[in-house]
Parts: C-alpha cells; sequence; structure tokens
C-alpha cells in the first residue's frame, strides 16, 4: 500500500471502513477479495478513460459500491431476533397476555391503595402514581417476553421440529362473530376504561368525607344551612358500592376476548341493576333533612320534591337507554323473516 | 388504497415486487454463468453483458453465500500480477442448478400458458 497515493489511500480507507464491521476470522479474507474486484474495476475504469482515476472518479466507484457499513453487513449471516416463523406466535402470545398483566397491575393497585392510603391526597396520589407505574412494568414484561421469544428463535433449528407449530385442527376454530359484535373496541380503549372505572370508585369512596368533592365552594354553604343527608343515602351508598364491583368485574372481564363476548349482556344486567337501585331512590322522596333549628323546612320540602322529580326522569332515560341498547343486541340474533315487517 | 393516483407509491411497488421477482432469477444466473470460472468483478461483467446487471454489494456476498452452501468452488490464484479469487460451479451446484432450471421452466411455462388463457377470454366468459 503507497499511502501517499491519494487513490489507493482512498480505496484503503474505504476496505478499512468495511473492516470494522465485519468479524475477525473472515475479516481479511473479504477485504482481500474487495480490493481485488475493486482494483480490476478501477483499472478497467482507467483504461477506458487512458489515464489513471482522480480522486472525486474512485470516489464515485465507491459510492456506488455501497455505504461500508451496509456492504459489511451483506457478508453477516442473515440475523434476526424473532424470525418470521416464530413472529406470528411471539405477537399473538404478546396480544393474549397483555390484557393478564394489565388486570393484574391494575387490580393488585387498587387493592394495595385501598388496604394502605387514608385520605383523598394519598389515594389519588397512589392511583396517579399506579397509572404512571404501568409503563416500566410493561416495558420489562415486553422485554422478558422478547428474550424468551428469542430463545426460541434460536433453538428452533434444533428443537422445532418437536415443537409441531404448523399443526392444528379446522374443527377447533372459533364460532363465526355475530354481525352485532364486529365493531369491538381496541385494547388500548378497553384498558383505559378500566383505568378511569378505578379512578371513578376511589373519588366515591372519599365523596362522603369530602362533600366539597360533590359541592365544590357551596359545602360550606350547606353546612351553614342545618341541613344533612337522609338515612337513605346509606342504603344507596352500599348498593351504589355492589353496582361500581359489578362494573369493575365486567369491565376486567371485557379485557379477555373469550370472555368480552358477553360484555353487552353482562352490561345490560349492570344498567338494570342501576335502574333497581336509581328507581327504589326515586320512589323514597326525602333526600335531605333537617340537623338543626335554623334549617328552613319548606324550603327543604320543596328540594326534596324536585330532587324525586330529577330521580325520576334520570330513571325514564336509564329505561329508555337501556331499551335501546337491548335492542341492539337483540335484532341481530332474530330471525331475518321476523324482521321482514 | 388507490395506489393509480401516487406515481411514487406505485414505483415503491414495484421497485420491492421488482426485487423479489429478481432474487431467485439472480442465483440461477449466477450458477448458470459459473459453469465457468469467474472472479467476482469478470462476473459481475459477464452478467451485465448479458443485460442482467447486479450490485457489486449484492453478488460478492452471494457468492460467498453460495459456497459456504457447496455449491461454488473457490482458490485464490495470480493473474496479472494480482491475487483473485476464481469461482466454479462445484458438483452439488451442478445438480442443484438442474433443478432449479427445471423449477424455473416450469413457472415460466405456467405463467405463459396462464397469460395466453387470461388473453383468449372474453370479458363474458370471466
Amino acid at each position: 500500500m503507497n499511502p501517499t497515493n491519494p487513490t489507493i489511500d482512498l480505496l484503503e480507507r474505504y476496505l478499512q471502513a468495511i473492516g470494522q464491521s465485519l468479524p475477525a476470522a473472515t475479516r481479511e479474507d473479504v477485504l482481500n477479495e474487495l480490493r481485488a474486484n475493486l482494483t480490476a474495476q478501477i483499472d478497467d475504469r482507467a483504461e477506458e478513460l487512458g489515464r489513471p482515476l482522480t480522486e472525486p472518479e474512485l470516489a464515485a466507484i465507491l459510492k456506488a459500491h455501497g455505504r461500508p457499513e451496509i456492504v459489511a453487513t451483506r457478508y453477516l449471516p442473515q440475523r434476526s431476533l424473532i424470525g418470521p416463523t416464530i413472529f406470528p406466535f411471539y405477537l399473538l402470545t404478546m396480544r393474549r397476555v397483555l390484557p393478564f398483566v394489565v388486570a393484574i397491575y391494575f387490580i393488585a393497585n387498587f387493592v394495595k391503595i385501598a388496604a394502605t392510603q387514608h385520605g383523598l391526597s394519598s389515594v389519588a396520589g397512589g392511583l396517579v402514581d399506579s397509572a404512571f407505574g404501568i409503563i416500566p412494568v410493561l416495558f420489562v414484561w415486553l422485554g422478558v417476553m422478547t428474550i424468551l421469544f428469542a430463545i426460541l428463535e434460536r433453538t428452533y433449528d434444533k428443537f422445532g421440529k418437536e415443537w409441531c407449530l404448523d399443526e392444528w385442527n379446522p374443527a377447533k376454530l372459533p364460532p363465526v362473530k355475530p354481525q352485532g359484535d364486529k365493531k369491538q373496541r381496541s385494547l388500548a380503549n378497553r384498558i383505559a376504561d378500566l383505568a378511569f372505572h378505578c379512578l371513578w370508585m376511589a373519588y366515591i369512596i372519599e365523596v362522603p368525607r369530602h362533600p366539597y368533592l360533590l359541592f365544590g365552594p357551596g359545602a360550606s354553604f350547606i353546612a351553614r344551612l342545618q341541613i344533612g343527608w337522609a338515612p337513605v343515602w346509606h342504603t344507596f351508598y352500599v348498593a351504589l358500592w355492589f353496582l361500581l364491583l359489578i362494573q369493575l368485574g365486567i369491565k376486567i372481564a371485557n379485557l379477555f376476548p373469550a370472555i368480552g363476548r358477553f360484555s353487552t349482556p353482562l352490561d345490560l344486567v349492570s344498567k338494570w341493576f342501576g335502574i333497581v337501585v336509581a328507581g327504589w331512590l326515586a320512589s323514597v322522596g326525602t333526600y335531605i333533612v333537617a340537623t338543626g333549628p335554623g334549617a328552613d323546612l319548606h324550603k327543604l320540602a320543596v328540594v326534596n320534591h324536585w330532587m324525586g322529580i330529577s330521580f325520576k326522569l334520570v330513571v325514564a332515560f336509564m329505561i329508555l337507554d337501556l331499551g335501546m341498547e337491548a335492542w341492539k343486541y337483540v335484532r341481530p340474533r332474530l330471525p331475518t323473516a321476523r324482521l321482514a315487517f | 388504497m388507490d395506489i393509480t393516483s401516487n406515481p411514487s407509491s406505485e414505483s415503491q411497488i414495484f421497485d420491492s415486487l421488482r426485487l423479489e421477482l429478481r432474487r431467485g432469477c439472480l442465483i440461477v444466473a449466477v450458477l448458470a454463468q459459473l459453469r465457468v470460472e469467474h472472479y467476482g468483478y469478470t462476473l459481475r461483467k459477464a452478467l451485465a453483458d448479458q443485460g442482467l446487471a447486479i450490485e457489486e454489494s449484492t453478488l460478492y456476498p452471494l457468492l460467498r453465500r453460495l459456497e459456504t452452501q457447496g455449491l461454488l468452488t473457490s482458490q485464490w490464484r495470480e493473474e496479472d500480477k494480482r491475487n483473485k479469487r476464481f469461482y466454479k460451479l462445484s458438483s452439488e451446484g451442478e445438480l442443484i442448478l438442474a433443478q432449479l432450471l427445471a423449477e424455473w421452466n416450469s413457472i415460466n411455462d405456467s405463467v405463459n400458458n396462464i397469460l395466453q388463457n387470461s388473453v383468449l377470454q372474453t370479458p363474458s366468459q370471466r
């Protein structure tokens, strides 16, 4: 090599750059072969021109030959972390397991917060922490799963035939989904729904102890009016909790495609239960009672009257909503002949 | 997606499909050309002269891969005062080439038949 010759120097710099990305065992051999091929090409071009190549002309040949890192990559065995045979199973497993990971995480955190945190700020803080805490959990899970499947990829050539990945039974395919079930919500949407429901439950826990969460700044004004909640609200609170727990179960079940098929009937049941509770509340009549001699009993009676009417309206809307949802669910399942009217 | 309204997307699809179509054909051409001994640069020139241009960065690694698979043999030899690595089709390579050519001819015949039949069919017969 003559480093003073700029064209040879450029060629050697190019080969050196390729060599940096080649394994030591084959580096010299590959570089010698490349050098011979490129030198022959350079000689051919020089013969065509009738003079030695200039540096830009050589640079053009090297540029056409390819970027050193990419050229070197082509001499390496084709490798992939998870190849095309294993990848569909990797993707399928990730999609199937993800709802379990999210559900277990949120349930465990919700139980932990309910058992250990007291007071609005600590419960809210715990919920916010757990919402952000799922990100590293998902990264670790993703990493572990990817490593496991990368190991499977490496061992596939040796043991792959025993795994019988190609064997399947058409008879075990799931039944065709009814038309109405085709628009299933996305997984992200269902996870967000579960997370918001947990936040909603935390809010319901705190409302009895912190009325300002319900009335805002008006809470202190209401306190001065010497009025308070009627005993009916204690019963309603227990029923509401029961309803929220049913809904929590439904939202967790919705994460799993196998159970998710029943999400609409379960939703209808929970809505029906909600109507029962709201209907009972509408029929009670007394929602606010006097707690001191300063309370205006006439105004209290008017407020209770209008609250009763409001609840009755709410029940009417709930019944209408339940009827529409039930019809949407039942309609695609009715025999076609019955709909031909 | 309507690719007809997007020439760059159409060109990308064509390039990708062309690459797939050429990949297998290039191997057959390289094996066939190496019935006569060549080193990398002259092989590339010989293929280009017959209308099959291949990038150096594709051809040279391909030669090594085919040698690793036992389809080619190689030896370093001096020519024009320079050491060069010469490749030649091995006996195993001859067998594989014969099988690949039979397969290639069969595919070619089938595609030609399909094309002829599709041209003969009238729109009402489709």
